[in-house]
């Protein structure tokens, strides 16, 4: 059940008429919320219904005894051990066919079939699953006393998929508070976020995907040098519309449920330097990295520098693989975290330089953006080979662009012009939607699954972020 | 404590529903209906367990024809023995008798028009009967895509009119669909990666005050195509050209030309298969884009021993079409064929699967294919055709979706065209059915023969 598909719809109205009733009776209320998270989980496999709750619930005791112990010893233990409960999830469930073909590479031998395989949604739970646990082991927050808070805010249905990655002792707290009210302002803001979500992925990144981007990436060599030029731009305006939308659906879905996820992006392609860049890109995954991997990492009080490159360095590395078992991440990671550590060792040898002319500003600007949509060639190449082939056909210096149709130019344009549209003219839409009557509110939700309707007659392709 | 019911947000989602339910109860409206009510069960809906793509060397062991004849979607369905023409002049190829050449037009849409399936079908055919040739291909790209495995074009200066935009007025569009005019400085160069080639055919319109054509083939000039003529007529130029040489170049050095195509040969005996693929197109542009007479005249010189027609990709997206006029314009296309090159095979076969993105997120198979294939199966029994079912070889409903989550990936993200690897699969289904029918018909001319006790070439098979 995709975010962006009419069931998932169907399922939130139906969440939404269950929930706000039993608002006012803390455990129905949360039972409502875990019963419509393990339903989400269902429908893509109902293995998940096994693996999903059993997992939470050791989390959940896990959770209570790094409160109750005092030892350090202990503390470690526990916290080590929800680490070993999720990351084998992943190694098992996600990672499980990669290590037996590497195996199979190295010994020669056939490797074993692997079919328990659940990609979807598993490392952004785990990531939130870990958030609980390594929170408490730092004494950042209580235990969550409730199984039923602990259980629905670690499964959370919106952010099974993609996120945002949602710390535990932020949303629990939230889900336990009884007697909330949706106000018509939270609403409306619910709606909009939803609506924006839906153009952004069927009118701009699906479009984008269906008639340039992946047709380029499938075979680089029947374009031209110049028509991939243009794919691989379209390709970072596809993920990007792609993934926030999915992050606006999320966002109003919990929002509907008087919940709020944090943000995920703040107009990304903006940024001066990479280091803004993480902090403007996916910035929960961000924020994770350098909360629960970075800052672990050793030799970072350390008075030298290197340890700090090394660690920034290895943590866009693993940020790399938890994409997805494959080179490509890998690569895709490793000149990130060799943009980095660069960028940090100029702010070290020269200070944060001065904000400087709009020239320079504009310079960085593109430097950076350019890095970025340079590195997603390896994110969205199918294999290396694969990316080489495209960076082939950049060199080939070979012009036309007959594949590149005016409506997928329009397109382009239109995405890039709204991206780096001020925030006040965005915000001032909202503001207008929110304060418009229901049935205006209404009649421009319809409009939007109007145009969706006969623009995207195919369908919507699943949302890029889920694989991962 | 007040019952907190969020009223507004309430009463935009009943308003939201009413809206987009009105256009189901207004006939005027009906177009505009954005969700059939009857679907939200389907919320409860619980996917099977999945498992990751089926490797490449799984899903071609699946594909391999062992089924019984009857039912076996793998094999050519033939009631009328329309196939038999082919399977003589196979015959007469593979007993290697001088000058048995088999050709086949292969005409297609989209997914032809990269050669991907053809390709193939051509290389399991020549390396088991001989290779004649490349036969036709396109004087310049008319599509960044278009292309021919073992063929590169460079050229410049061309205009190019494809017959599905009818950019010319005559409707003469070549064999190939598509008609190219060129001034003087307008050049082709076409590099043959397979030589062997000893002969080329130029297809071009003679007109008055026609321009030149100078042909080369590596540094040799082998001749010049005056182009004048009298009145207007589709004409074709023969030039011979040096085995050894790999390149051809067409150049226009005087006045205008206008041209279809060059068709390369070897000597035979051998296949030569002609890869025709037309981007966008459907039953009608053949049946009635393409000017009849003119069409039928590049047939008959083509002089094919089997025209195979694969086409309905496009005509999936338009139901209203498939049940009202496409009938009509198929049946008008086989027509021409037949008036063409009576004596010719004709094997209709059906479009490959067409996935479309489920509510789920699976890929499922476009609903109106199944029904196509059924019309186009009609269609061919009843007009004395034979007919391919490669939606089913391919696997049936959702093979779209199997294929694109195989690894490798046998399809685009389009779920319509195929990749080099499904592509592949697809030109062995299509090779092995004809191999299939082939053999059978061997079969029955050596029964014939140990019954009548006469040689084997003077049989006509029943």
């Amino acid at each position: 059940m995709l975010l962006s598909s009419s069931i998932y719809f169907v399922f939130l109205a139906a969440v939404f008429l269950l929930y706000w009733p039993l608002q006012r009776w803390r455990a129905a209320s949360l039972a409502v919320l875990l019963f419509a998270n393990l339903f989400f989980y269902a429908r893509w496999d109902l293995n998940y219904l096994a693996l999903i709750p059993a997992a939470a619930f050791l989390d959940y005791c896990i959770g209570l005894g790094l409160g109750a112990a005092k030892s350090r010893l202990l503390r470690r233990g526990l916290v080590a051990s929800s680490m070993v409960l999720n990351l084998g999830l992943l190694a098992a469930f996600k990672y499980m066919p990669f290590f037996l073909g590497a195996w199979g590479a190295a010994t020669g031998a056939k490797p074993p079939e692997w079919h328990w395989v659940f990609p979807l949604g598993l490392s952004f739970y785990c990531f939130q699953s870990l958030t609980y646990t390594i929170d408490l082991y730092r004494r950042d927050g209580k235990p969550v006393r409730s199984l039923l808070a602990h259980m629905a805010s670690v499964t959370f249905f919106p952010t099974t998929l993609s996120g945002p990655i949602t710390r535990v002792l932020a949303l629990a707290p939230q889900m336990e508070k009884t007697g909330r009210a949706l106000s018509a302002e939270d609403g409306g803001r619910a709606f909009w976020r939803i609506g924006v979500g839906l153009l952004k992925k069927f009118l701009i990144a699906d479009y984008l995907a269906e008639n340039l981007v992946n047709r380029v990436f499938d075979t680089p060599g029947l374009y031209t040098g110049t028509e991939t030029a243009v794919a691989v731009y379209a390709y970072a305006v596809q993920l990007y519309y792609d993934f926030s939308g999915y992050t606006d659906i999320a966002i109003g879905s919990a929002l509907l449920l008087g919940l709020k996820l944090p943000e995920n992006f703040n107009r990304p392609y903006l940024a001066l330097n990479s280091s803004e860049f993480w902090r403007r890109w996916h910035i929960s995954l961000s924020n994770w990295l350098r909360d629960y991997l970075y800052f672990s990492l050793p030799g970072l009080r350390s008075r030298r520098r290197w340890p700090t490159y090394v660690n920034l360095f290895v943590t866009m590395l693993l940020g790399g693989l938890w994409h997805g078992a494959n080179w490509t991440f890998v690569v895709w990671g490793a000149l990130h975290g060799a943009a980095l550590a660069v960028h940090h060792g100029f702010r070290a040898a020269r200070g944060n330089p001065p904000p400087g002319g709009w020239a320079a500003r504009l310079g960085a600007r593109l430097l950076t953006a350019h890095f970025v949509i340079f590195a997603w060639i390896f994110f969205r190449a199918s294999s290396l080979d694969n990316a080489l082939e495209v960076l082939g056909r950049l060199a080939s210096m070979t012009v036309s662009f007959a594949n590149v149709s005016l409506p997928v130019a329009v397109v382009m344009a239109v995405g890039i012009a709204a991206h780096f549209l001020p925030k006040k003219y965005t915000e001032w839409c909202s503001a207008l939607y929110v304060r418009a009557p229901f049935y205006a509110q209404a009649a421009v939700l319809a409009l939007v699954v109007l145009a969706i309707e006969y623009v995207a007659i195919t369908g919507a392709a699943p949302f890029l972020y889920t694989q991962f | 404590m007040k019952f907190p019911w969020p009223w507004k947000p309430f009463a935009v989602m009943a308003a939201f529903a009413v809206i987009i339910t009105v256009p189901r109860f207004v006939p005027q409206w009906y177009n505009w209906r954005v969700y059939e009510w009857e679907t939200a069960g389907s919320v409860l809906d619980f996917q099977p367990r999945r498992h990751p793509g089926q490797p490449f060397e799984e899903e071609a062991e699946r594909l391999r024809p062992t089924a019984p004849a009857a039912e076996d979607p793998l094999k050519i369905a033939d009631p009328h023995g329309a196939m038999e023409a082919f399977y003589v002049s196979l015959l007469r190829t593979e007993r290697r008798e001088p000058g048995a050449v088999t050709r086949i037009l292969h005409y297609g849409d989209s997914p032809v028009t990269a050669d991907l399936i053809t390709a193939d079908a051509r290389t399991l055919l020549q390396e088991r009967f001989g290779d004649a040739g490349h036969g036709a291909y396109l004087i310049a790209k008319p599509w960044a895509w278009y292309g021919h495995r073992g063929l590169d074009v460079k050229s410049e200066g061309w205009r190019s009119d494809p017959a599905t935009l009818r950019g010319q007025k005559d409707g003469w569009y070549g064999l190939g669909g598509v008609s190219f005019t060129g001034a003087a400085g307008a050049w082709s160069r076409i590099r043959i990666r397979k030589p062997g080639h000893t002969r080329i055919a130029i297809s071009y319109v003679g007109q008055p005050g026609g321009g030149e054509l100078a042909v080369r083939s590596g540094e040799l000039e082998v001749g010049v195509l005056d182009t004048a003529a009298p009145e207007e007529a589709a004409l074709r130029q023969w030039f011979d050209i040096p085995p050894q040489e790999e390149e051809i170049e067409l150049r226009v050095t005087r006045g205008k030309v206008r041209l279809f195509q060059v068709e390369l040969f070897k000597p035979g005996p051998g296949i030569v298969y002609d890869s025709i693929g037309l981007n966008g197109t459907w039953a009608g542009v053949l049946a009635w884009h393409m000017n009849a007479r003119h069409w039928e005249q590049q047939l008959r010189e083509a002089q094919p021993d089997l025209v195979i027609l694969q086409y309905g990709t496009n005509e999936s997206g338009y139901r209203k079409y498939i049940d009202s006029t496409y009938p009509r314009d198929f049946v008008e296309v086989l027509r021409r064929i037949r008036a063409a090159v009576p004596e010719a095979s004709l094997l209709v076969m059906s479009p490959m699967d067409r996935g479309v993105r489920e509510s789920g997120g699976a890929v499922g198979t476009m609903p109106t294919i199944p029904h196509l294939v059924a019309v186009q199966a009609k269609l061919a029994a009843e007009n004395g055709c034979a007919f391919f079912n490669t939606f089913e070889a391919m696997g049936g409903p959702g093979t779209m979706g199997r294929w694109y989550m195989a690894e490798p990936r046998l399809v685009s993200a389009d779920f319509i065209h195929p990749l080099p690897a499904g592509g592949r699969i697809v030109g062995t289904l299509l090779y092995n059915a004809l191999m299939d029918g082939y053999n059978a018909y061997k079969q029955r001319v050596l029964r014939q023969t140990v019954a009548s006790g006469r040689q084997p070439g003077a049989v006509k098979p029943q």
